[in-house]
């Protein structure tokens, strides 16, 4: 089999096979997501998170029909297979369409591949052909990955529901198909909304938008995800309500498309699968159009014009965020995070999922249209942003951003360490735990009793600062600025951090606060235990920082170990 | 008066700088020279405390450097090999923050941003990004960032690298200008006939070792040369250039 598959490899152009490896090394940023930036580690990674989830789909499926009767199976069945179904291809839908906007740049010509390749004799054919095949070997992989369970299991269950053979493989060839052209209609949408804007736009102002965009496509990705209504029957299909979320959501017409695939769709839903048609074939056009284009057209023009945003030319105010030491690290961080392509991508990534879980669980305050008493689900979900907000930040601030460049810092470094490890925890308040409160803050503004909600704001501005203080323990750098060892941002570490935080300390902390927002003395409690926590941590940290020396290079972890053998 | 004694730097037990010795006096420019990886950037880095040295002693005005290192670095002024930058930055952002760094009093340095902007042609693009400009003009922002503190000890690691002739000649005259002016410029570069006109004093490094400390005058009548290329070649070109240069030719054209 391997023989087989390095032959057929062998046959490719070697120009093709040699750009193929660069991109798809390229594809994900590497340094930044794997543990120890390793190709098949990381792959691996992936690969073991999205087969737990098919499990997990899959286990959710069967799982009930293992005490059932036969009759009782084919019930279950039948009432579960709509909501299964529709939650199979959103999830699908979303883990696409989030790889494809990770990965935003990726199948594009860019200035760094134009200046390098053109003077080689290249055709814009070959380059072309090996970045859209790594982009959909990378895609490929997931979408395989995350239906390995389900794309058996499924088809098995629902096809033995029509009682032959035949329905089993009709199911599964119509199952695979529906994921492959949902898939293809994601990649194919941000390639034609990315490739259309780059080519009627000048490029200093596409380049600008561009990051706009993605940040627009995270949010709608994860919010479409969370907020989308599940129809698990033709009667919630006929709920008024339901029929504008069928008209936009893509997740509902590939739905469709499945169900007109294995021969099981309801005339009335019809419709849903020819947008699904339509859809695909607009989308598939559009950005093979767009690619053709950008590549034929246009690619030279990357060159000629600069990836430079002009300028403004009015007034330059510089605000102030303290002595100019502290004003110069919250500056540049700010700078770092909202320019650098990277570093905005993966503090959106996580910015993204967390607002996105907050919307789903205050769906009912968002859309309640008088006061509603404070909730729990509120509690919950401005803390879940908020350590959410705090763990991105300090992941973000671990990415260097031009590691060159930091000789500047290092032959201008006047104050003492402690002054630098202030200027950063002053950049975390700014960035992560003010914008944060805000939002939270706004969120609430239709919650009552306000004494309750002033409540809240200040249990959470406490634990806000005791999660900034936390982040920071041991971090004595100037953000954006430490070389790290290869794939040491642990990217798993935020994730699970996050999980650990949430269910070791939300639960108990949320429902001690809301046992307390209706009792003044356990309220004065509460406060004070978080602002005597803080108060320590505050002393701990700064008493730490008074012999900390900042570092822009971290070092491998000592590897020689000392036996202790002294002799007495 | 700046003074390196016995200065070595090992990477891995090979010596880049190899006990090194010389001083560059207030209102003189001093040459600093030699072949690519002869421990020119090392010294200079040594020199602003970017890397530590292995052995040896910098003074300042007769102190240590180490023994104050901060006091040092408020009065040195560096530019380095390669002008590396916070390319994210304008070149108003990255002059403030170098100027916010090094705590100058913020209205002051603002205007004097400004100015040295204007007077070196960059005034246009002050808000556009760094990544947009050229070799030249990144160099012009290093050399701002590098004077505006009015430090006095200047350090330059071949400061003309894709300068314009016209930025050239002005830099050529700054350097001459600022060492009238009483500052200690120490001035590393591969163009020997532009270290000719405006130093006063070379001093060659080949292998690391220290191979000529001198005025050129005097280093032309001692070794009988009539010109710094030629004492170079002689102090530290060990190869046939005419020689290669065929070689390299004939095997192209094989």
């Amino acid at each position: 089999m391997r023989k087989s598959i390095r032959t057929l490899l062998d046959r490719l152009p070697l120009q093709f096979r040699v750009l193929y490896q660069q991109f798809l090394l390229r594809v994900i940023d590497l340094e930044a997501m794997s543990i120890q930036a390793d190709v098949i580690g990381f792959l691996g990674q992936i690969a073991g998170v999205l087969i737990m989830f098919s499990m997990i789909f899959a286990v959710r499926l069967v799982g009930p029909t293992l005490l059932m009767t036969p009759v009782q199976v084919a019930a279950f069945i039948r009432g579960a297979a709509w909501s299964s179904e529709q939650l199979a291809i959103s999830t699908m839908m979303l883990v696409v369409g989030l790889i494809t906007v990770i990965t935003w740049d990726a199948t594009f010509p860019d200035r760094r591949d134009v200046l390098v390749l053109s003077p080689l004799p290249i055709t814009p054919r070959t380059i072309l052909c090996a970045k859209v095949s790594a982009s959909l070997s990378v895609l490929g992989l997931a979408v395989l990955m995350l239906n390995l369970a389900t794309g058996l299991v499924y088809p098995l269950l629902l096809g033995s529901l029509h009682g032959s053979p035949f329905g089993v493989l009709r199911f599964f060839v119509a199952y695979w198909l529906t994921m492959a052209a949902a898939s293809l209609f994601l990649y194919g949408s941000v390639l034609a909304v990315q490739g259309f804007t780059a080519l009627m736009l000048p490029r200093r102002i596409f380049l600008r938008l561009s990051a706009i965009l993605q940040l627009a496509a995270f949010g709608l990705l994860l919010g479409v995800y969370f907020l989308s209504p599940a129809i698990p029957t033709l009667a919630v299909y006929r709920v008024p309500e339901n029929q504008w979320w069928l008209a936009c959501s893509p997740t509902y017409w590939f739905f469709a498309l499945f169900n007109q695939l294995n021969g099981t769709l309801p005339a009335e839903l019809a419709w849903l699968a020819l947008r699904a048609w339509i859809a695909l074939g607009v989308v598939v056009a559009g950005a093979a159009a767009s690619l053709l284009l950008c590549y034929f057209r246009t690619m030279k023009k990357t060159v000629e014009e600069p990836d430079l945003v002009p300028g403004a030319r009015g007034l330059h105010w510089v605000p102030h965020f303290g002595s100019p030491l502290q004003t110069a690290i919250v500056l540049f961080s700010f700078r770092s995070l909202t320019r650098s392509r990277q570093h905005r991508v993966a503090f959106a990534f996580f910015l993204a999922i967390v607002f996105a879980i907050a919307l789903a669980l205050l769906r009912g305050e968002l859309s309640a249209t008088a006061p509603e008493p404070l909730s729990p689900n509120l509690l919950a979900s401005t803390f879940m942003m908020m350590t959410f907000a705090i763990l991105g930040l300090r992941c973000g601030f671990s990415l260097p951003i031009s590691l060159t460049a930091n000789w500047v810092l290092r032959t201008t470094q006047l104050c003492p360490s402690q002054k630098y490890i202030a200027a950063t925890r002053r950049s975390m308040l700014l960035l992560a735990v003010v914008p944060v409160w805000l939002v939270s803050a706004l969120l609430s503004i239709s919650c009552r009793p306000f004494a309750q909600v002033a409540g809240h704001l200040a249990a959470l501005a406490v634990i806000g600062y005791i999660l900034a203080e936390l982040s920071l323990i041991g971090f004595y750098k100037v953000p954006f600025t430490c070389s790290f060892l290869p794939g040491k941002t642990n990217f798993q570490f935020v994730l699970w951090g996050f999980l650990v935080l949430s269910f070791t300390f939300m639960v108990p902390l949320m429902s001690q606060e809301w046992k307390a927002l209706h009792n003044i003395f356990d309220y004065v409690f509460l406060l004070s235990v978080h602002i005597v926590v803080a108060s320590v941590l505050w002393a701990f940290n700064r008493h730490r920082a008074k012999s900390a020396v900042l570092y822009f290079e971290e070092l491998p972890d000592e590897i020689i170990t000392t036996l202790g053998l002294v002799s007495r | 008066m700046l003074e390196l004694r016995n200065v070595s730097k090992l990477f891995s037990g090979i010596p880049a700088v190899d006990d090194v010795s010389f001083s560059a006096r207030p209102g003189e420019v001093t040459g600093y020279l030699g072949p690519n990886g002869s421990g020119k950037s090392t010294t200079m880095k040594m020199i602003t405390g970017l890397i530590e040295m292995t052995l040896g002693h910098i003074y300042f005005e007769g102190k240590a450097i180490h023994d104050d290192l901060i006091a040092f670095k408020q009065r040195m002024g560096y530019v380095p090999e390669e002008p590396y930058l916070y390319t994210h930055l304008s070149a108003t952002e990255y002059l403030t923050m170098v100027a916010q760094l090094r705590n100058l009093p913020p209205r002051e340095s603002s205007q004097r941003i400004d100015d040295l902007l204007r007077l070196f042609s960059l005034h246009d693009d002050r808000h556009a990004s760094i990544s947009g400009f050229s070799k030249g003009m990144r160099q012009k922002v290093l050399l701002i960032a590098a004077l505006m503190h009015n430090p006095q000890l200047i350090l330059l690691d071949e400061p003309f690298s894709g300068l314009d002739v016209a930025s050239s000649l002005v830099l050529r005259s700054l350097i001459q200008e600022l060492a009238v002016r009483g500052k200690v410029v120490l001035f590393s570069s591969h163009e020997l006939d532009t270290v000719e006109r405006i130093c006063s004093r070379v001093v060659i490094l080949h292998h690391g070792k220290l191979v000529a400390d001198d005025s050129i005058e005097r280093l032309r009548s001692l070794m009988a040369l009539p010109t710094l290329e030629k004492i170079f070649s002689q102090l530290a070109v060990e190869q046939d250039t005419e020689s290669i240069a065929r070689q390299i030719a004939d095997l192209i054209h094989a």
